[in-house]
């Protein structure tokens, strides 16, 4: 029982000890020299390539932008021309009715006179 | 939960303080030191993408040891498939160069010291995603489960196997160093 324990002692004491060398030869490793250049030099590229992209997408949208405002000036502009010529013409189609009621009566009122001028004409016929 | 004053801090500042923290777990994570660099460069410009929506220092500590852990892990999965249909001797050859690139300094170093990345790489990736938090980040066994997000029974569980494991190996492998010193 004795020797069982020392056993297990003597090898957890052993453990220890190679716990206690294991972290000293598990010190962090010094980065290979340059590789933090080499690190900042692709995060600039990649800013740059992300900028770059950035920019275009962004000239996009800006000529997107004004193709909308342009055309939506454009087809405003094209409504309130048709919109101005409907109204014309529907001023035009009033005076049109206008003077065809006008010219209505009037033929009417002639037409009315020619009547009564032929009843007259006929009555001072049969007097005679 | 409030930001703090000066955050966040200039990207440049961030790369500086968490390099070797992202770079060294992903070394002992792959055991390629070149694939290590590529990780950790990809690791950095990921938080450099991520940086409007860290909170806090320690937020972006947990953050950044989060994803090296399961990037180191995605990668080590690729490897092994294109190993696996290519045969070996690419790799080989790959890891040949990415050693090649910067020779190490080991003149102080324990014999542990300078083979733990060959022995970590010889253990299964869950045990060495825990060894790795517990012994080079320092983090609690509960600390681990949250960054892993595993149940905490079985990060216990892989500390102690992958323990176990690693000191029988560091064990041979500092006996053959004995016998060949």
């Amino acid at each position: 029982m004795e020797h069982r324990e020392i056993g297990e002692q003597e090898n957890g004491q052993e453990l220890a000890e190679f716990e206690r060398k294991l972290r000293i030869a598990m010190q962090r490793r010094e980065a290979p020299l340059g590789m933090k250049q080499r690190v900042l030099a692709r995060a600039r590229e990649r800013r740059q390539a992300q900028h770059g992209r950035w920019w275009m997408v962004q000239r996009i949208a800006a000529s997107a932008l004004l193709a909308t405002i342009f055309g939506g000036i454009a087809v405003y502009k094209q409504v309130q021309e048709r919109a101005l010529e409907r109204k014309r013409g529907e001023e035009a189609r009033d005076q049109v009715m206008t003077a065809l009621r006008i010219t209505h009566k009037t033929l009417d009122h002639v037409n009315e006179r020619l009547a009564d001028n032929s009843k007259s004409t006929l009555g001072f016929q049969t007097f005679r | 939960m409030r930001k703090p004053l000066n955050w966040p801090p200039d990207f440049e500042q961030l790369v500086e303080e968490h390099q070797s923290m992202v770079f060294s777990l992903a070394w002992r994570m792959t055991g390629d030191r070149g694939l290590a660099e590529e990780l950790a460069q990809d690791v950095l410009l990921e938080l450099d993408r991520n940086l409007a929506r860290m909170k806090s220092p320690e937020h972006v500590r947990f953050w950044l040891r989060q994803v090296t852990v399961h990037r180191s892990a995605d990668a080590l999965r690729r490897k092994q498939t294109k190993a696996a249909s290519l045969g070996t001797d690419v790799w080989v050859e790959l890891e040949e160069r990415h050693v090649l690139v910067e020779p190490i300094d080991e003149s102080d170093e324990s014999p542990l010291g300078r083979r733990i990345e060959d022995l970590m790489a010889g253990l299964p990736e869950s045990q060495r995603a825990a060894l790795v938090l517990r012994y080079q980040e320092e983090l609690t066994p509960e600390e681990i489960a949250v960054t892993l997000q595993s149940p905490l029974a079985t990060v216990k569980s892989q500390l102690q196997r992958g323990l176990k494991l690693l000191r029988a190996r560091a064990n041979e492998y500092l006996k053959e160093y004995v016998r060949g010193t």
